[in-house]
């Protein structure tokens, strides 16, 4: 019913990023990934209608839309979980073709799911070196994965006074913190993370809100899906709204606020 | 600036009751058993008695050890009982046509590994559920054994070096006991800081967060069974070296006495939450209050009873109270 519309912004075609960028935040004009054209369908429903979307070096994109708008599944395409059906993926100016989330990972995408990637009966060392376990022989090497640990959340400015205890005694926000700091440390250049705080209380949001920014400064091109519009604000460079699996609108964080977001959303503007 | 800090800085005493409050209950539990035996019979705690409950109890050990790791992928392995009796009962088949007994203790080994990776297999790569597969084995295993040996009794004789492994002594310890502990021992230091048992915990705790982080997650669940199946094998040679023969009648029942065992120990259904240390007591408790009752004279039919109403108990238990956030008394954390 609103295949006959024109979308706000054009984003058919041309492939350019619809507005110039003005982040001031990255020199790097060449996107870290490019994607053109993506389609995907399920069954006889089209999740996702022709997208295009670029991803800059130290840039946070914001994603939003309605439910069902096609978010996770953009950012699964982009995490190799899920393959297009059309389209092309750039990474680094090369045209690739994931066959999986593994290769997606050798690509240096990585991605942070809402409540799915800890095991809650492990230390929260163990959990930052879950399947990197660095081992003596078939022993694990516990002293020297405790010391790069402190190291690696060090880096992030992550508190955690007991790296021993076990992940389920801690809070929503640490474990959170926990999965990014994880990510950040396979050093990727992407990273996108999938509504991570829309579990957390206030004060938890804040944390990571900070942590992805310091993330950000490392040069990680981060893609945040979120309903907390307020939460862009604190961190986006630029905001792309999505809309039943098109892309309608691209906004740099300067030139947009809550009001617009919310008219772009539910599509009201196009009246 | 938000800063994370733990939500509260517990005791480190309390953290250390919190955290092994399973461990800790069982042991009191065992010691509980023991105390009440050692007051109720005269015989209960003598160094005779003691030994025979330790020579008893390892069988049973040996195979804990192994289903701790499999309840701890979440799997369980209902099959054991019938294992024990198919690679009992071929053992001696195999010895009484003559076959060297080191060489006949190496092909039951890896045919008990080998049945238990086929189980493993069905569960982890083809997605049937534990309970199905095992229960399927449980028959089709039994099943075999009678086959073979016709419901007969099938003696053993003239090997008195596989005859020592079920009877002989060590130390002063029956050797039975000895290959328990060492079992125990390789099992403790596997879960506890092999990278193989992280990977079992991993994915019991959480399988696709396992798989999401490259481990080699079907493969580690179907390794499990492999390496039930083989502690089944160990089993069998130490029942049939001690009793001489071999049978499809032997351990009947073993899966569940086992399985009490495990569950008893605080290892959780659910997977990724376990110790071997509970499952050595678990199994040391199981074969105290059955060997207690006995000398208590109360009849041997009401320890099925006492084991059935203790997996109720323990199950109870670790539902119920030892959920994430139980601690030892004391005030709420917030
Ligand atoms: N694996 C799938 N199989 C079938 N349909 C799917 C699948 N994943 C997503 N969809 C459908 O695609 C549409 C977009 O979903 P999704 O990307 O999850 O939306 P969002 O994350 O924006 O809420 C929805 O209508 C959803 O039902
Ligand atoms: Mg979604």
């Amino acid at each position: 019913m609103i295949d006959d519309q024109q979308p706000l912004t054009a984003v058919g075609g041309t492939g350019d990023p619809s507005d110039p960028r003005s982040t001031g935040m990255a020199a790097a004009t060449t996107p870290a990934v490019s994607l053109r054209g993506i389609r995907k369908t399920f069954g006889s429903h089209e999740a996702l209608r022709g997208v295009d979307l670029d991803l800059y070096p130290g840039e946070c994109l914001g994603l939003v839309g309605d439910n069902a708008a096609g978010k996770s599944t953009l950012s699964k395409i982009i995490s190799g979980t899920h393959i297009p059906d059309e389209g092309t993926i750039t990474l680094n100016g090369k045209t690739v073709r994931f066959s999986g989330p593994a290769e997606a990972r050798r690509g240096s995408i990585e991605m942070v799911f809402q409540d799915l990637s800890l095991c809650d009966h492990i230390d929260v060392v163990g959990n930052l070196f879950l399947g990197r376990e660095l081992t003596k022989g078939p022993f694990l090497d516990r002293k020297r994965m405790i010391e790069e640990a402190r190291k690696m959340l060090d880096s992030l400015e992550i508190r955690i006074p007991r790296l021993t205890a076990k992940v389920e005694k801690l809070s929503g926000g640490q474990r959170q913190a926990i999965a990014i700091a994880r990510a950040a440390s396979f050093q990727p250049k992407v990273l996108i993370m999938d509504e991570p705080t829309s579990a957390l209380a206030v004060a938890e949001v804040e944390a990571v809100l900070s942590l992805i920014n310091r993330v950000k400064a490392r040069g990680v091109a981060v893609v945040l899906i979120t309903h907390r519009l307020q939460d862009l604000f604190r961190v986006c460079d630029r905001i792309a709204v999505m809309y039943e699996g098109t892309k309608v609108a691209e906004r740099n964080i300067a030139e947009t606020d809550l009001e617009d977001l919310v008219k772009l959303i539910v599509g009201e503007e196009r009246h | 600036m938000t800063v994370y800090t733990e939500r509260t800085k517990g005791h480190p005493f309390a953290d250390f009751l919190g955290e092994h409050a399973q461990v800790l209950s069982i042991a009191f539990f065992f010691l509980v058993c023991i105390v009440f035996f050692s007051v109720m019979t005269t015989t209960f705690f003598s160094v005779g008695n003691v030994l025979n409950i330790v020579r008893q109890a390892a069988p049973i050990l040996v195979v804990a050890i192994a289903m701790t790791l499999v309840i701890l992928t979440g799997g369980i392995d209902l099959s054991v009982g019938s294992m024990v009796a198919l690679i009992n009962a071929i053992a001696a088949i195999v010895l009484a046509l003559g076959v060297p007994w080191p060489l006949v203790i190496v092909a039951m080994l890896v045919l008990g590994g080998v049945i238990g990776l086929m189980q493993g297999w069905f569960v982890s790569y083809q997605g049937i559920p534990a309970f199905i597969v095992t229960l399927a084995g449980l028959s089709i295993l039994r099943g075999f054994a009678l086959y073979l040996t016709q419901g007969y009794s099938i003696p053993i004789r003239d090997v008195p070096g596989f005859f020592f492994i079920g009877r002989g002594e060590l130390f002063g310890m029956p050797f039975p006991a000895i290959l328990g502990i060492l079992v125990a021992i390789a099992g403790f230091v596997v879960i506890s800081v092999t990278k193989y048992g992280r990977q079992v915990v991993a994915v019991g705790s959480n399988l696709e967060a396992a798989r999401r982080v490259g481990m080699p997650a079907k493969w580690i669940v179907a390794s499990v069974y492999m390496v039930s199946g083989f502690a089944c094998a160990l089993a069998a040679i130490l029942i049939s070296a001690r009793l001489g023969s071999g049978s499809s009648n032997a351990a009947v029942g073993f899966e569940l006495q086992v399985i009490a065992a495990v569950v008893l120990g605080g290892t959780s259904l659910m997977g990724g939450r376990g110790t071997m240390i509970g499952t050595v007591l678990g199994t040391l408790t199981i074969a105290v209050i059955g060997n207690g009752l006995i000398l208590m004279h109360i009849s041997p039919f009401f320890t099925q009873i006492v084991t059935g109403a203790i997996i109720l108990l323990a199950i109870w238990l670790n539902t119920r109270i030892f959920t994430t956030n139980f601690r030892f008394g004391g005030k709420k954390r917030n």
